[in-house]
């Protein structure tokens, strides 16, 4: 009894071990810097849906919801776009959490914070979910689940 | 930070409390009520922790870089990893006197899901896919109407319970409840998953095992000659 539960917890461990980055292939570019008034631009100009992430590579909630993400992206990114704005972080720590977790959507860089002051919410991280034009159709803060971004999605393409 | 997951457990706790208290009213309970609750917190516990893991392992996060990432549950719990350690638990822990045993958490394990599926109250997390049904719910805001899915789930959880309930009253053959129990638990989750919000197909697989598992007991359990254990006691 004692060996099989020594081998299940040697199988566990060496499992855990060998967990690598989710992505791990992608190569981050620099991120654009944005503002509130670009920012805004972007979602007006937008004839898709788009679903905004804010981030921080420090941001403990941020690497559980980074997953998620990619996931969502690889299924919805053809109806939906998918826009990442990096706050308050340094540029090698948020190229680094993009690789690691291998999200290949397009990405911001907002240093000072400001366009979630604009946008409203508090903390990181915080989604966004936008109609085509720019309405705001819904705000989670907090990190999110599989089972509410994928209501929110539905929720935008329904529309 | 937020503690809508804190509430829908506590509410789920709560339920299977309940459920045990109402078993122990009715002298069901061949180790009293505390050890059955603490059998069953301990497996919930468990099972959290061990479907944290494998779901963060799964999606490519390193649990010894960084070890953190195992409170953020919101992230995503691994059902069929967290349902094998809460089995798992249960089979070693209750080993002694194991259909019985089963047979007493089966009801009360069932009423904790149906609580635990109807704090998507506090989580905001009822609704599943559209529907034109008259009971359909739409998010505030939204003309898009759709299936208040947790609340079936958690309906059929608690209808079950009660049948369990009933039916252990009766006295049925050691093991027959607890195996109904777990295959009742997988069915529901199984037809409500596509209901569900999902980025994939869900873990519908683990379903169709536990499914599969309860009804192999049931089975196994109703041809068997005479029963082993007793609902009193461990086995000498």
């Amino acid at each position: 009894m004692r060996r099989v539960a020594r081998a299940v917890l040697f199988a566990l461990l060496s499992a855990a071990c060998t967990a690598g980055g989710g992505g791990g292939t992608v190569d981050a570019a620099p991120l654009s810097p944005t503002d509130p008034g670009q920012f805004r631009l972007l979602l007006a100009a937008s004839d898709a849906p788009v679903v905004v992430n804010v981030w921080a590579s420090w941001c403990l909630p941020c690497r559980s919801e980074a997953p998620l993400l990619r996931i969502a992206h690889q299924r919805f990114g053809a109806e939906v776009r998918f826009v990442g704005l990096n706050v308050q972080d340094s540029q090698p720590q948020a190229a680094a959490f993009l690789t690691e977790f291998g999200l290949a959507f397009e990405q911001y860089s907002d240093p000072r914070r400001r366009v979630p002051s604009l946008l409203g919410g508090v903390g990181v991280p915080i989604t966004y979910f936008f109609a085509p034009g720019g309405e705001l159709v819904h705000l989670h803060s907090g990190v999110i689940d599989e089972r509410t971004l994928a209501l929110q999605i539905d929720e935008l393409l329904g529309r | 930070m937020e503690f809508t997951l804190l509430w829908a457990a506590l509410l789920g706790m709560g339920m299977l409390w309940a459920a045990l208290w109402l078993e122990d009213r009715a002298e069901l309970l061949g180790e009293g009520r505390r050890v059955a609750f603490d059998r069953a917190l301990v497996a919930a516990v468990a099972a959290l922790a061990v479907g944290r893991l494998a779901a963060m392992i799964s999606t490519g996060t390193n649990p010894w870089a960084h070890p953190g990432d195992i409170v953020i549950v919101r992230g995503g719990v691994d059902t069929g990893f967290a349902a094998l350690t809460a089995l798992g638990w249960l089979l070693w822990s209750a080993r002694q006197r194991l259909p019985a045993a089963l047979d007493e958490l089966g009801p009360a394990a069932l009423a904790g899901l149906a609580g635990w599926h109807a704090g998507c109250l506090f989580r905001g997390t009822c609704l599943g896919a559209r529907s034109d049904l008259p009971w359909a719910v739409a998010q505030r805001g939204s003309e898009v109407s759709r299936h208040p899915t947790e609340i079936y789930a958690a309906l059929l959880l608690l209808a079950t319970a009660a049948a369990a309930f009933w039916w252990l009253r009766r006295g049925p053959r050691l093991g027959l409840v607890g195996f109904s129990a777990l295959a009742a638990a997988g069915a529901i989750r199984w037809l409500t998953e596509p209901l569900r919000p999902s980025l994939g197909a869900g873990p519908v697989g683990w379903y169709a095992a536990a499914v599969a598992v309860g009804l192999t007991g049931l089975l196994w359990q109703s041809l068997r000659r005479g029963a082993v254990g007793s609902r009193s006691g461990p086995v000498p």
